[in-house]
């Protein structure tokens, strides 16, 4: 057993060390799928990871308490609250407006809440640039200042008067950008989006312009679970709302993201396993020969299957580990800067769940790229196997029959692209996925990604944030097509250096057998092409919230071109310096 | 040098390597082939036999000297030329036979027609006519892995006679064949060289030698020996349509 297992792991290595191109794209291929999953599933902690620590941290209230009165009736409606049984803590009340701040030209609605510098046992904000408010100065929440353009020092007006931006703070107290409830008369049930800003207490009311004041409370309760029974209430002219309701909205920032992630990992999944699987069906060939020697020294079919599959769990092991590292430290880039929270993914190690789920998911596109192509490797003839012959071309009849009629080009692009019905499916799958993702990153780019806050329109951080997922995960997905594509040409090029030999040998020109090879890796990209660009409108339709635009058509046309001419132009250039070859050495190294 | 003669070379060289590791397979060779002659040329394997051949067929370029073939130098022409040439005036049988292992013996006939450009109804007519011709009319809708060594020799050589060349070169055509498939072979080139084909063919076989015009040795790269024998290189078939016709 013990020299069985030495001979696995001796052969594996040499294995390993002498294909090292090959072993580096498959890491490659199947560490994009793990990074992006590890990735959806960091982004999925962060739905609730960064707005619990914002919480700790600035002491987050259990509810928050708006009266719909404003001034002193709103006073007298709070005060009952602080004292009343079963609230441990509270803070407040301070005073809110709901006024239009202006930066930049632009002039936008904006929740004030006014507070001073003296201890507050609830939502003490954490000021993460700058100093915390003082007389003249305004405290921006991170992601409005963001979409705002404003940094520390800049002036801003707020209803026309200027107050410098002295510093950003967190709070868990209320939703972050655009969600920060702004109401078009103090006590209106109606809200509207906006930012929050923080000014001095003192000064609130000059900048109200004496409009009446609207206050809001924070409670802590003794029993936790009433502040997650409920999310938003009315009662008796106050308005209650959870801690529940805060970290779902900020949890929105990122949901759709998070979908985009996920979803992007599968279409990785899928383009992966399409990879993998091109590069072990190149290596079964050589690996046949190998076969043959194994089984003539005396290995049964379970020892040839051990020592094929050991290779590849073990490159989908290291791909795995590849794929976490990356996703886990990438992850912060979407979380961070500006959520608006504090904390972010990465910093801690990526839990247990997270770890199994991205291993399984390396050793499942390992296993279901190469079980088929271990299996035939040790069921293979071993005389056979020895003579190293490789498994003779399809003979698709109508192909032959249709392709007669055409110009000599076409006519060896139809039948290369038929003796190979196997690789003409997986670049026919690593189009369609590609542009499925193309597809559905241009409906985002349709999308207007703004929010009208008054008069004028800001970024919507959420569909910014959902873009950079789609980017990323585009970057990914079109990395891992040009990897599977050059390794799906290469091979089909080594393939058919002897039928395109034989052709030249009889006459056929170098340009038309690379524009035949073009053809025959073209062609099965026409319908992944055809159905990719449904297919990403669809999934793009189904992930999105209603009153989505479509992309012009104009576009569909330039994304179908652009895949297609690129996949011609990624075959022509090797089938072009294949072509420079000598058809005599061809024919020479490759005798039927 | 006649001027009429369908192949020359002259000084014909191909190197290979460099410096110590330089290889002379072909060595400043003079050859001139009449329309019509069957010429043989034999020698010790590695003598560059093979390689002589694919500078005449344009397979290969030449490190110096000069080729023309039908009047038109060969090894200055571009690939493109060199393509159209092949397809039009060269035909190919080799020792490997190169068929396409997923065509039909008479879709591998016809496929030089086509790439040629010709209609496929044409096409595929002469293919079964050069099919009927070689004895394999029964046998034209089968796949190579379908027929043996012999057989397939004869459905390369008709691929070869496809579009009606000038000229035919063979490469050990008999080199992976039995006896009784080697006679086929012989009986095909000795029909070929009575219809007034020229004939290139580089062999080990004495028999095939023996039905040449004309044998040539090689060693070393070069010429030992060139005999000719009686009514060598008459040319007087070539073109007329008469004996050729059973071949055209």
């Amino acid at each position: 057993m013990a020299g069985r297992l030495l001979l696995v792991c001796r052969l594996l290595l040499r294995d390993v060390r002498r294909r090292r191109t090959e072993t580096v794209l498959l890491v490659i291929a199947i560490s994009a799928a793990t990074g992006t999953l590890t990735l959806g599933l960091a982004l999925n902690d962060a739905l609730a990871g960064p707005y619990e620590r914002t919480r700790a941290v600035t002491a987050g209230p259990d509810v928050v308490a708006t009266p719909t009165a404003t001034g002193q009736q709103a006073l007298a409606a709070l005060a009952p609250l602080a004292t009343a049984p079963g609230i441990t803590a509270h803070s407040g009340p301070y005073p809110m407006a709901y006024l239009m701040l202006t930066a930049r030209g632009r002039t936008v609605q904006a929740v004030v809440q006014g507070r001073d510098d003296s201890p507050a046992a609830l939502d003490r904000p954490a000021v993460t640039a700058g100093t915390w408010v003082r007389p003249g100065g305004v405290v921006v929440e991170p992601t409005f200042a963001n979409a705002l353009g404003v940094r520390t020092g800049d002036t801003v007006e707020i209803n026309g008067h200027p107050l410098r931006v002295v510093g950003t703070a967190v709070t868990a107290a209320r939703a972050v950008y655009p969600s920060a409830d702004w109401r078009i008369d103090s006590g209106s049930p109606l809200v509207q989006l906006a930012g929050l800003v923080w000014v001095d207490s003192s000064e609130i009311s000059l900048l109200a312009d004496g409009r009446p004041l609207s206050y809001t409370l924070n409670l802590r309760l003794a029993d936790p679970h009433a502040s997650t029974s409920f999310r938003h209430r009315s009662t008796a002219g106050i308005e209650y709302t959870s801690w529940v309701q805060i970290a779902e909205t900020d949890g929105r920032l990122v949901r759709q993201a998070h979908k985009a992630l996920l979803i992007g990992s599968w279409l990785l999944t899928i383009l992966a396993v399409a990879g993998v699987a091109g590069i072990v069906a190149g290596r079964a060939v050589e690996q046949r020969r190998r076969v043959g020697l194994l089984k003539a020294v005396g290995s049964g079919p379970a020892m040839v299957a051990a020592v094929h599959l050991a290779e590849y769990l073990v490159i989908g092991l290291a791909a795995a580990g590849t794929g976490l590292a990356v996703g886990w430290f990438a992850a912060p880039a979407l979380t961070n800067p500006g959520a608006g929270l504090l904390g972010s993914t990465g910093v801690q190690p990526p839990p247990l769940r997270t770890v199994v789920t991205v291993t399984t998911l390396a050793l499942a596109i390992a296993a279901a790229a190469t079980l088929g192509p271990v299996v035939r490797a040790a069921t293979t003839d071993t005389v056979h196997a020895l003579n190293d012959a490789a498994t003779p071309p399809r003979r698709r009849r109508w192909r032959v029959r249709l392709s007669r009629r055409m110009p000599a080009a076409l006519l060896i692009g139809v039948r290369v692209n038929a003796r190979r019905p196997r690789r003409a499916r997986l670049v026919m799958l690593n189009t369609l996925i590609t542009t499925t993702a193309l597809a559905a990153l241009l409906m985002g780019l349709a999308q207007d990604r703004t929010v009208k806050l008054g008069e004028s329109e800001l970024a919507n951080p959420r569909d910014t944030r959902t873009l950079q997922a789609m980017l990323l995960v585009i970057v990914v997905v079109c990395v891992l097509a040009l990897v599977n594509a050059v390794v799906t040409t290469w091979s089909a090029i080594l393939d058919n250096r002897h039928p395109l030999a034989v052709a030249r040998a009889l006459g056929a020109t170098p340009a038309q057998v690379t524009v035949g090879m073009a053809v025959a890796q073209t062609l099965p990209a026409v319908p992944g092409v055809a159905l990719g660009i449904p297919a990403g409108i669809v999934l793009y339709v189904l992930a999105s919230n209603p009153g989505i635009r479509y992309a012009p058509n104009a576009w569909w046309f330039a994304v179908a071109l652009a895949v297609l001419l690129t996949i011609a132009a990624l075959t022509a250039i090797p089938a072009m310096l294949a072509a420079r070859r000598p058809v005599a050495d061809t024919l020479r190294s490759t005798p039927t | 040098m006649s001027e009429s003669a369908l192949l020359r070379a002259r000084g014909v060289t191909r190197w290979y390597g460099r410096g110590s590791a330089l290889v002379r397979a072909v060595d400043e060779v003079d050859l001139e082939v009449p329309a019509g002659q069957t010429v043989a040329v034999m020698g010790p394997s590695g003598c560059g036999k093979s390689t002589l051949l694919h500078l005449l067929g344009g397979l290969q370029r030449p490190t110096d000297g000069e080729i023309w073939l039908a009047g038109h130098r060969i090894d200055t022409m571009s690939e493109r030329a060199l393509a159209r040439m092949r397809r039009q005036h060269i035909g190919f049988v080799f020792q490997s036979f190169h068929l396409m292992d997923e065509l039909t013996a008479v879709e591998n006939v016809e496929l030089a027609a086509l790439l040629a450009g010709q209609s496929p109804r044409r096409a595929r007519r002469r293919a079964l006519d050069l099919l009927d011709r070689v004895g394999l009319a029964d046998r034209a809708t089968h796949l190579p892995s379908a027929l043996s060594g012999g057989q397939r020799q004869r459905v390369a050589i008709a691929r070869a006679l496809s579009n009606e060349p000038l000229i035919v070169l063979a490469d050990e055509p008999t080199g992976n064949l039995d006896s009784a498939a080697t006679l086929e072979v012989l009986r095909l080139f000795e029909e070929l060289r009575t219809a007034g084909q020229t004939l290139v063919v580089v062999t080990h076989d004495a028999r095939i030698a023996a039905i040449a015009d004309r044998m040539i040795s090689m060693r070393d790269g070069a010429f030992a020996d060139d005999s000719r024998f009686a009514g060598a290189g008459n040319g007087s078939a070539a073109g007329t349509g008469t004996i050729y016709g059973g071949w055209r």
